[in-house]
């Protein structure tokens, strides 16, 4: 809660009854005088033409995947296909009154969505517009195979044949596709027309979209952002957690008044009233009609209704009303559109848990037929009109999707090289991308007046001239190094958020972000709801419009909360985009300390694990700031590890200090602290200071020299230091503070001794937390590596110590005896 | 709830005790009460008994073992019952040794222990084949016995230091360090004496050696060590000129043959081919006083009685024993004289008065296959035949060739001091005798 507001136990304790609106259901009331007026006998044909145009190009695929074969084209299509025959009105009259600059991300059934968008913006664009697209984008490839295909003669029907080759292409797993087929049937996807991710995590578009919602918002730009997930998408937390992070009262209250409001999404259901074979409506769920969620949420209930999706007008009217409420600020809005998919949640649904007759009765309502008579009996269309539109829509498809799985003119991509692995990460700068030099980043106060300028005149490095330690309060510590490295670049990158649980007057749960309130407005620094899931996902879709976002996991292990959000789309969404999108996004995760069970776990293994990720794990305050200045310039994912045990540290391990000018740390470079030639000791994180007290106590009773080097990165890592260092001295310890099982650190032993076997003196030991709960913090030294593991692991598995009497048991039988007993 | 028996305090003072024996092994059943083992402390010898019934799941340490009082030292429980290992540290001495089996079925955890493959680290061992370290006889201080680097690097200390050339030498397997020449290990100072190439000398072929898969190093012995200087020497002080000629064997032959076949009790049967070489040459050396020498110290001294040095290879090396005053010996004398002295070699019982003061030396072999060779001197005499095998040789004989055995002769002479021509002229002399022995035999 910010100062500026009070909370009066007056108003608070006050009696009184909560009133609720109403929720619209089904109000659309069709006028076909009205609608002709509206739109245009060509634009009411072109809802037909476009509904028509998604059914055949599903049909294809339908044909494809149960028998093999479409209007005589043979193809085998292995991968999946969730088709949404049947749902073609709500997409179509979706994006009726919906503009290129407006974005839309869908679901793993979305082939409609895309389409219809795609169509939309295609009328919207002009030619010219439209050819730059085409031979832009991926250097032409698509363009140049449709061109090849047939002569489609103007341009907009060109790109409707790029549109339909692309979708299919991609679908097909071809270079050739939207995405060089890496995002495949489920992600297909295209920025140009404000076609974004689409998410095959059910919900997973849900904060993303907010993201994207919030970028607009942040950066002025222009345009709404529709998130369209399914209805059992409503019960799954993220989707939520999204609902609430829209509605948040900062946007009115705090957040200055012209950036215009709140952010503008809208979260349409498609609901066609199955989540694979469950019924959210009448089963799974109690909410009676989806609409009724709305309430929930905030005082506008989210503007929610039902919508008839089976009539695209309705669909059209609904989109139209919410857009403008969005434009004006007053989201989230929800729209709760009813539809109903024919085929089954996938080719292998045998759609065994609903009855023939209920789809039955939706096909005799058929939208597409309803709407041929509509047009036909109010005069926009004769029956030869539509039925000359019908075939031509199948010859075009014909021609297309023979092109598509034509080998010759779509090959995949090729696989022999390290193709896809190039893809991971983008290694870029962000200064070239993303930075408008026109328009500045929005401040508070200038740079020279900042908390800065305190931490810039303390000392830069914690130990004077006669090796003393100087006092903690006037040098920099670990926590104002992250500091400096923020304001710095906030300062730089206009497009630059951060955000998460107490982020603004706290200056975060451990105080690192303090000054950065009074400096940074609250649009760019703001407090989130406890919404761990969201918190990341809004940070992915803020990244992927655009936007740097640095969001904040006050504990590791609260990574649990926003799992899907950092394994699945933050790890993801640059590969699968084919790098067509950047993720420009540090998720700062604080490890913690003296919290027990559930506050003290360092996860860094968990996410050097998932492909796609970049893990970073700063020990010293020099490190924190370079690593940090190097993650927050690049364009990729940066899981950024801090230890609660450091923010206090200053830095005593760089000689010359911390600088106060922009300096990178090197990308995945471990850094030699003591050179030494009898033992390597490789730490990850805070273990490195004990790791150097071991290595004393090693030189001064025992008379072996260690060499200590922290790795600082999980990923990427160059591990040509490290293999040098074991090489020397045969003998290597490796610890840190993660439990030992799984840890990361296990790899590293891995691949150094595969890479210095001949000069190992004795097996790699790793020295981890042990494999239970964190216990009470009364009782950490039973659980941390501390020094006296760290010699008792060198005498009992590596080098036995003359005349040592070691403290703990950490003899090779420990790991049969623990691993056996599972802890 | 297995049972932990821990080794009793018996005593203010007592601090630990010794294992003397363990009556139950692993496996076994125990009553409660029942003595599972004999301990020793510096009083007294004692029984430690079995605070429960059940079975021994494990013994923690085995007989002779020094056990701090009051640490667990087995467990008694119900079969196949899981336990804990003790928690507490375990001495030194055993904190690397493998768990105790827990395996009800262990019977043989007392028997000898099966011999482990050498175990050692890949550095040690890298770093050993690097310096030509026998890693067999390391004692491994790593963990669990392994042999790791500081092993090497303590037997390398041992050893005086190596230049790399030297040490490159050594590696090539051709060369050893020679013992005689290094046998001081420091030099003036005290400090480590660095070996060099000088100290190096090659490896001698080793007939004795069994084919083996890897270079076996062999320290010399006093034989092979004198052998192969002397030969060196011999090669270096001396000019040595090698003159080959044969000798019809047909009469050589058709005598031995007769020996062979002849009365025991003439004591001719063993008479074999080199001693009627040995015979022939002591007969004609003689009249070739220039043969039968010593030159040394820039003077030749002329021997008028030939003691004649017969080479004899032996497993240990090749010796060359002295038969004396082989000139004024009848055949069956020399003939015996040989065989005492071959047999005194190969028994090793040669005394070194018997090895001394050669004349001239005859070296034979023949009865190998070999039908020429470069004798080398054995110095100071200026002379020594080399005897081969007897090769059929086509000979002119009556306007017709004609095949006839002659038997292979190549003689050195040390140029210094006897010249070509009456080497020559020795050697022609020798080969009338040689193919004319009946005549000779009758002088």
């Amino acid at each position: 809660m910010p100062k500026s507001q009070t909370i009066d136990p007056r108003e608070a304790r006050q009696r009184s009854l909560l009133r609720a609106p109403d929720i619209p259901v089904n109000a659309y009331v069709s006028d076909p005088q009205a609608e002709a007026e509206c739109y245009s006998s060509a634009a009411l044909l072109n809802i037909y033409h476009d509904m028509r145009l998604i059914r055949e190009f599903e049909l294809a695929l339908d044909g494809f995947k149960k028998t093999g074969s479409y209007r005589g084209i043979e193809y085998m299509h292995p991968g999946p296909a969730h088709l949404s025959i049947g749902q073609e009105a709500a997409a179509v009259g979706q994006c009726l009154h919906l503009s290129p600059e407006d974005f839309i991300l869908g679901s793993h059934r979305s082939h409609g969505e895309i389409l219809a968008k795609g169509l939309s913006a295609i009328r919207a664009l002009d030619d010219e517009r439209l050819l730059g697209i085409m031979r832009q984008y991926m250097g032409g490839a698509a363009l140049r195979v449709v061109e090849g295909i047939e002569d489609f003669g103007d341009v907009k029907t060109l790109a409707q044949a790029y549109l339909i080759y692309s979708a299919y292409a991609e679908i097909f797993a071809r270079a050739t596709g939207f995405n060089r087929g890496m995002g495949g049937s489920m992600h297909t996807f295209f920025p140009p027309f404000g076609i974004m991710p689409n998410n095959a995590i059910v919900g997973g578009s849900a904060d993303i979209a907010l993201g994207m919602a919030l970028f607009k918002r942040i950066n002025r730009q222009g345009g709404i952002v529709i998130a369209n997930i399914g209805d059992s998408a409503v019960a799954s937390g993220p989707v939520w957690e999204a609902m609430n992070f829209a509605a948040m009262d900062q946007y009115h209250q705090l957040w200055q008044a012209d950036l215009g409001g709140a952010p503008p999404i809208l979260f349409n259901f498609m609901n066609n009233f199955y989540g694979m074979g469950g019924q959210p409506q009448g089963e799974t769920l109690g909410f009676g009609m989806l609409a009724r969620v709305g309430l929930g949420v905030n005082a506008a209930a989210m503007h929610s209704e039902r919508v008839d999706g089976y009539d695209p007008l309705a669909v059209a009217d609904a989109t139209r009303r919410q857009k403008e409420r969005l434009l004006a600020g007053q989201g989230p809005a929800l729209l709760d559109v009813i539809t109903y998919r024919y085929s089954g949640h996938s080719p292998s649904d045998a759609s065994s848990y609903r009855d023939r007759d209920e789809v039955e009765l939706w096909r005799q309502q058929d939208s597409i037929a309803s709407f041929a008579q509509y047009l036909y009996v109010n005069g926009h269309a004769d029956s030869q009109t539509l039925a000359d539109i019908e075939a031509a829509i199948e010859r075009r498809i014909a021609v297309i999707v023979a092109a598509a799985i034509d080998l010759e003119r779509s090959p995949r991509m090729t696989v022999a090289g390290d193709e896809i692995g190039a893809l991971m990460f983008c290694k870029e700068r962000a200064d070239a991308r993303t930075l408008s030099k026109e328009r500045p980043p929005e401040v508070l106060q200038p740079l020279a007046e900042s908390r800065l300028a305190l931490t810039a005149r303390k000392h830069r490095f914690g130990i004077d001239e006669r090796g003393n330690a100087r006092p903690k309060l006037q040098t920099l510590t670990y926590a104002e190094a992250i500091f400096e490295a923020m304001i710095q670049r906030f300062y730089e990158d206009p497009t630059m958020i951060a955000f998460g649980e107490e982020n603004r007057d706290w200056g975060g749960a451990f105080g690192a972000y303090r000054g950065l309130t009074e400096a940074i407005p609250y649009h760019r620094l703001f407090n989130s709801p406890i919404s761990e899931a969201a918190i990341v996902g809004v940070a992915v879709g803020y990244a992927l419009a655009g936007g740097r976002a640095v969001p904040e996991l006050m504990y590791c292990d609260f990574m649990g909360r926003a799992g899907d959000e950092i394994f699945n789309q933050m790890a993801k969404w640059q590969a699968m985009s084919a790098n067509v999108l950047r993720m420009p996004l540090v998720l700062r995760v604080s490890v913690g300390m003296k919290y027990g069970a559930q506050h003290s776990q360092d996860w860094s293994s968990l996410v050097a694990h998932i492909p796609g990720l970049k893990v970073y794990f700063p020990a010293t305050p020099y490190d924190a700031k370079g690593m940090l200045n190097l993650a927050l310039r690049g364009t990729d994912p940066v899981v950024f590890f801090e230890s609660q045990r450091l923010y206090n540290q200053p830095e005593t391990l760089f000689a010359a200090g911390v600088p106060v000018e922009y300096y990178e740390v090197e990308e995945g470079q471990p850094q030699v602290h003591r050179q030494g030639g009898d033992i390597t000791i490789v730490t990850l994180g805070a273990t490195l200071y004990r790791a150097l007290a071991a290595a004393d106590r090693l030189w001064t009773q025992h008379g072996i020299s260690a060499e200590v080097i922290d790795a600082r990165f999980l990923n990427p890592l160059n591990y040509a230091p490290l293999v040098q260092s074991a090489r020397k001295t045969g003998k290597v310890l490796l610890a840190s503070d993660a439990v030992e099982r799984g840890s990361f650190l296990h790899t590293m032993a891995s691949n150094i001794s595969q890479l210095a076997f001949d000069y190992l003196d004795a097996p790699l030991a790793v020295l981890g937390a042990r494999n239970w709960i964190t216990p009470p913090a009364e009782l950490d030294e039973s659980f941390f590596p501390g020094v006296d593991w760290m010699i008792d692991i060198i005498h009992q598995r590596i080098l036995p110590l003359p005349g040592y009497q070691p403290r703990t048991r950490q003899d090779s039988a420990q790991i049969l005896r623990r691993n056996r007993a599972g802890i | 709830m297995p049972q932990a028996i821990v080794m009793p305090k018996l005593g203010n003072s007592v601090e630990s005790a010794i294992i003397l024996t363990w009556h139950v092994d692993v496996g076994d059943a125990v009553r409660a009460g029942q003595a599972l083992c004999e301990i020793e402390t510096d009083k007294a010898t004692l029984e430690v008994e079995s605070s429960a019934a059940g079975i021994l799941l494990a013994r923690f340490f085995e007989a002779g073992a020094e056990v701090p009082v009051l640490r667990d030292i087995a467990i008694v429980g119900s079969e196949g019952e899981p336990f804990e290992l003790p928690a507490q540290a375990a001495p030194p001495d055993s904190l690397s040794s493998p768990p105790p089996q827990a395996s009800t079925s262990n019977k043989r955890a007392s028997a000898d222990p099966p011999k482990e493959r050498l175990r050692i680290s890949p550095r040690a061992r890298n770093l050993a084949q690097r310096k030509s370290i026998d890693t067999g006889n390391i004692a491994g201080t790593g963990p669990a016995g392994r042999v790791i680097e500081r092993d090497i690097r303590a037997a390398l200390d041992q050893q005086p230091k190596v230049s790399p050339l030297a040490q490159a030498m050594l590696a090539s397997g051709d060369y050893q360090i020679d013992d005689e020449l290094t046998d001081v290990k420091t030099d003036e100072r005290g400090k480590a004496k660095r070996l060099t190439k000088s100290d190096l000398k090659p490896v001698a072929p080793d007939a004795s050696s069994d084919a083996s898969d890897e270079v076996k190093t062999i320290a010399l012995t006093g034989a092979r060590r004198t052998i192969a200087k002397r030969m060196l020497e011999s090669l270096q002080s001396t000019a040595q000129l090698t003159l080959n000629a044969s000798a019809e064997a047909t009469a050589l032959r058709e005598l031995r043959a007769r020996f062979k076949a002849s009365d025991e009790a003439l004591f001719l049967r063993g008479v074999t081919i080199n001693d009627l070489l040995m015979f022939a040459v002591a007969r004609t050396l003689p009249a070739f006083p220039e043969l039968n020498a010593l030159f040394e110290n820039d003077s030749i001294s002329q021997y008028k009685r030939v003691h004649l040095g017969m080479a004899v290879h032996t497993p240990r090396a090749l010796l060359v024993p002295v038969i004396r005053a082989a000139d004024s010996l009848s055949l069956r004398a020399l003939s015996a004289e040989a065989k005492r002295l071959a047999q005194a070699c190969k028994s090793g019982k040669i005394k070194p008065d018997d090895m001394t003061g050669g004349s001239f030396t005859v070296t034979n072999l023949g009865s190998l296959g070999i039908e020429s060779f470069t004798p080398i001197l054995n110095p100071p005499q200026v002379g020594i035949l080399g005897v081969g095998s007897v090769q059929l040789k086509p000979v002119e004989r009556d306007g017709a060739v004609v095949f006839l055995p002659h038997i292979g002769l190549s003689l050195t002479v040390n140029h210094q001091a006897v010249d070509g021509a009456p080497a020559a002229r020795f050697l022609t002399q020798l080969r009338e005798n040689i193919a004319h022995i009946d005549l000779l035999l009758a002088v």
